[in-house]
Formats: C-alpha cells, sequence, structure tokens
C-alpha cells in the first residue's frame, strides 16, 4: 500500500485506541484498537448486532463512550465531547446514513447547503454553487429543486452523500449506505463511493458490499458480539479468514452475491 | 316576537372593540403560547432530570385544571405578585399564555418524536449546535407534522377567549352582554355573537385542511 508510505512519519488520520462501551449494562464494544491512515479506505463487515453503527458513532462523538478514546487528526473526541470542540470536530467528518435521513422540509440543494451557510457561514449564494457542483459529482443535478419525498433512494442516498461532503470533510463516515436500496439503485451509489475512495478521501465503511471492499478498501474489519474478529488486508480476508466466524460470514455474503 | 337585527348595526362599534379584543387576545395567546409550549416540548424530551421533571410536572398541573380556574388564580394573585393590578386584559393574556402553552406542549412533543433519531444525528454529523439542530432541523419537521392539531388548538383558544367574561374583560361575548342589558335583544344578539365565531372557526378549519392537502406528500 503506497498510500501509507506518504502517510509515513505523520500519525494516522484515526486512531481508535482500548475503545470500550456499555449501554447500561450491557457491553456493546470490547476493548477496540483500529487506525486508518490519511486517504485509506476501511470496511467494516460482520453480523447484525455486533456493534459496527455503535462503533462508527463513535468515532464523531455521537455516542459517548465509557473506557478507550478516539483520536482524529491528534484531537481526543473524548476530551471535546464535554465542549465546543466537538462541533468542530463533527464538521471535518462526513456521515451516510442507511435510511439517509435527509431532511424532508428542505429540498436536495437546501439539504446541502444547510451545515456551510449555519456553521460555516459561508454566504448563501457561494454554497448554492458549492452545492451544485457536488450534486453534479454524484450526478443527479437535476434533483436539485426537488424535496427527499419526489426523489427515489438511490437519489436520495446521493444526496446524502453530496450533504456529507458540503463541510469539505477530511473523513467520511458510511453506515451501510445501501443496504436500504433496491438492487438498481444500489450500483449507482456504489460507483459515486467508489469514486470518492479512489480521489482518496480517508473512508470507514460499513458494508456487506464484498465487491466494493475487494475493488477498493485498504483494508477490513470483521466484528461479532463487540468485538473486532478480524483485521486486515481485503484478500486474504476472502481467502482464508483465520477465524470460524469469519469463514461462516464470507461463505455466507459471498454466496449471496 | 319579529326579529330585530337592526340592534347589531346601531352597536356596530361597540361590536368591532368587542371583536378586536377578542382577536388581540387570541392573537397573544399564540404568540406567546407557542413558542413557550415549543420549550416545554423540549424540556419533555430532555434526558436531564433536572429540565425534565419540572417541565413535565407543570405541563400536568396545569391541564388538568380548568382554564377558567387558571384565568380567576392569575387575576386574583398576580397583583398579590408584581404589586399593582394588572387589569383583566393582561391577565387573561398570562392565563392563556400559561395554559394553552401546556396543550401546545403536548402536541409539539408528538411532532418533536416524529423526527428520527437518525435526522438528528446526520444534522449533528455536519457540525450543527444543539440549538442550530433544534431550529433548523428539529422544529421545522416537527411542526410541520403537527400543523393540523396546532391549528385546530388554535380554533379552540379562540372560542375559549370567551371565557376571559369572567374577569370582567370585554371581549366579544361580553359586549353582547353589555348592548343586551340596555336593549334587551338577547337572541338576536346572542345568534349574532355564534354567527361570528362560526365564520372565523370555520373559515380556520378551512386553512387547516388546504394545509393539510399541501403538506401530505411533502413529510
Ligand atoms: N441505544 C441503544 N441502547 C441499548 N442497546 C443498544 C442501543 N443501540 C444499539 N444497541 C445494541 O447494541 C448492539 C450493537 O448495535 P449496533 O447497532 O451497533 O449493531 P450493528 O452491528 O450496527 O448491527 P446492524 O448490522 O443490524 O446495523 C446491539 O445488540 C443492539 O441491540
Ligand atoms: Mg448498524
Amino acid at each position: 500500500m503506497n498510500k501509507q508510505d506518504t502517510a509515513k512519519g505523520s500519525e494516522p488520520m484515526v486512531q481508535i485506541k482500548n475503545l470500550s462501551k456499555w449501554y447500561g449494562d450491557f457491553q456493546v464494544l470490547y476493548n477496540i484498537n483500529v487506525q486508518i491512515n490519511e486517504g485509506d479506505c476501511v470496511v467494516i463487515c460482520g453480523p447484525s448486532g455486533s456493534g459496527k453503527s455503535t462503533l462508527l458513532r463513535c468515532v464523531n462523538g455521537l455516542e459517548d463512550f465509557r473506557e478507550g478514546d478516539v483520536i482524529v487528526e491528534g484531537v481526543s473526541v473524548k476530551e471535546v465531547s464535554h465542549n465546543r470542540g466537538i462541533y468542530k470536530l463533527r464538521s471535518k467528518i462526513g456521515m451516510v446514513f442507511q435510511h439517509f435521513e435527509l431532511y424532508p422540509h428542505l429540498t436536495a440543494l437546501q439539504n446541502i447547503t444547510l451545515a456551510p451557510r449555519k456553521v460555516s457561514k459561508v454566504p448563501g449564494q457561494e454554497t448554492e454553487k458549492i452545492a451544485m457542483e457536488l450534486l453534479e459529482r454524484v450526478g443527479i443535478p437535476e434533483q436539485a429543486r426537488k424535496h427527499p419525498g419526489e426523489m427515489s433512494g438511490g437519489q436520495q442516498q446521493r444526496v446524502a452523500i453530496a450533504r456529507a461532503l458540503a463541510m469539505k470533510p477530511d473523513i467520511l463516515l458510511f453506515d451501510e449506505p445501501t443496504s436500504a436500496l433496491d438492487p438498481e439503485m444500489i450500483r449507482d451509489v456504489l460507483e459515486v463511493m467508489v469514486n470518492l475512495a479512489k480521489e482518496g478521501i480517508t473512508m470507514l465503511v460499513v458494508t456487506h458490499e464484498m465487491g466494493f471492499a475487494r475493488a477498493v478498501a485498504d483494508g477490513i474489519i470483521f466484528m461479532d458480539e463487540g468485538k473486532i474478529v478480524e483485521q486486515g488486508d481485503v484478500e486474504s480476508f476472502f481467502k482464508n479468514p483465520a477465524s470460524e466466524r469469519a469463514k461462516d460470514f464470507v461463505d455466507r455474503v459471498l454466496v449471496h452475491i | 316576537m319579529a326579529f330585530d337585527w337592526d340592534v347589531i348595526w346601531r352597536n356596530k362599534y361597540l361590536f368591532l372593540g368587542g371583536l378586536s379584543v377578542t382577536l388581540k387576545l387570541f392573537v397573544l395567546a399564540l404568540a406567546g403560547g407557542l413558542p413557550l409550549g415549543i420549550i416545554l416540548g423540549l424540556g419533555s424530551l430532555s434526558s436531564r432530570r433536572w429540565l425534565y421533571y419540572p417541565t413535565r410536572a407543570y405541563v400536568n398541573f396545569i391541564r388538568n385544571i380548568p382554564l377558567i380556574l387558571v384565568v380567576f388564580w392569575v387575576y386574583f394573585s398576580l397583583p398579590l405578585i408584581s404589586g399593582r393590578s394588572l387589569g383583566p386584559f393582561t391577565s387573561a393574556v398570562v392565563a392563556f399564555v400559561i395554559f394553552e402553552a401546556t396543550y401546545f406542549c403536548e402536541i409539539i412533543r408528538a411532532g418533536f418524536q416524529s423526527v428520527s433519531k437518525g435526522q438528528i444525528q446526520s444534522a449533528y454529523s455536519t457540525g450543527l449546535t444543539y440549538f442550530q439542530m433544534v431550529r433548523y432541523v428539529l422544529i421545522p419537521i416537527a411542526i410541520r407534522r403537527v400543523i393540523p392539531s396546532l391549528l385546530t388548538q388554535g380554533i379552540v383558544i379562540l372560542q375559549d377567549t370567551s371565557l376571559a367574561y369572567v374577569i370582567g374583560l370585554r371581549e366579544f361575548v361580553r359586549t353582547a352582554a353589555i348592548v343586551d342589558s340596555r336593549e334587551v335583544r338577547p337572541l338576536e344578539l346572542y345568534s349574532f355573537v355564534a354567527i361570528v365565531f362560526l365564520v372565523l372557526c370555520l373559515v380556520g378549519s378551512l386553512v387547516v385542511r388546504r394545509l393539510e392537502a399541501r403538506d401530505r406528500q411533502r413529510v
């Protein structure tokens, strides 16, 4: 991985260190350790309920955690989570959700411009120009004036990606971005994601699209019951998964596609 | 006995005055009750106990006493607190804001709960602060979803304004009573008052239905 060479000497973009989290008495995450270098695309997979979404939400401080820490571009999430620093940190981390979560009362364009206007205080005209460029980039400029309710799932998800890009983030988090989509729309969204990965934006992607993982991921993490069971190179994960759990999982997803 | 509708025309200025008091009270009750209701609604969803419990205690207390008692209570106790008489109009406005806010709170709370966790998280994920999230995402989505209930409550408030009669406010209904004491034409006078309320409320309902139709596909 020559991307790593360029990052050599500098800190990893994201460091998850000994992270443990509980919901009440129930432990969701057990001592998670992950490093993501600048420009890398890391895929997280694993069975339902294994804690993938929870882990992702810890990275931008949408969830608090009891033990360990997440360091994003040198900033401790734990430290800033109790002050206004968390807002600044989040504005540098875009997030895309399984169910799009667009604002239904705003048009596609307004969904994208809201954060730049209110958080970065960029003037309206300028944000509209940026938003239009982003819509071009995700391939749906003609949807700019539509409301989410008037768009297909695939179109909504692409607006959501444009919205996540609007703050010019250094990192993008994806939480199963294609699993609520009809098959024919999955490709459009994956294509946008592949392009982003190739452009070198740092990505952490929860997905079961193993085609995507094989095409662009620099690393893969397999989680089960709140633990990282395997972590490493994508091809070797598929060829010979070390654990029985991962073997089962790989067999099933591969059959699936 | 023949109807004498001229009695209304003869007293048109009194009626206009009464109607304007009613409408002013209505508008101020809305203008104060809705924002206070939104704040109470936010408090009702707070995970902070010191916010949640007082809010719920207040809302449940006020909602379970009759409006007329709140009107009396404000009218007689406010002078004790503030040290001077505030008059029936100010008392009525305060009472209505205190009371209607609790109903708005319950409506808006339902609206807030209809906003998905993911929509709130996506707002936060772009760097919005709590207040920005509330102002630009939570409130606009929630309010749109409960507009029909809010407008229905608005119509109820319009009718409730006549309760301010009991503390001597010269609103629309009391105007009719005053005119009646001179003219002794209760049937005409009270029918007229009823028709005006009916027309106002029907217009309100019409607006409700229009808005419902417009927003249905959007939210
Ligand atoms: N707010 C919460 N309170 C309590 N338990 C929760 C909460 N959110 C998630 N959990 C539990 O934590 C575990 C991990 O949930 P999480 O959503 O992170 O899993 P996931 O790997 O993303 O699953 P999926 O593939 O179904 O999305 C699950 O057992 C879930 O029931
Ligand atoms: Mg999940």
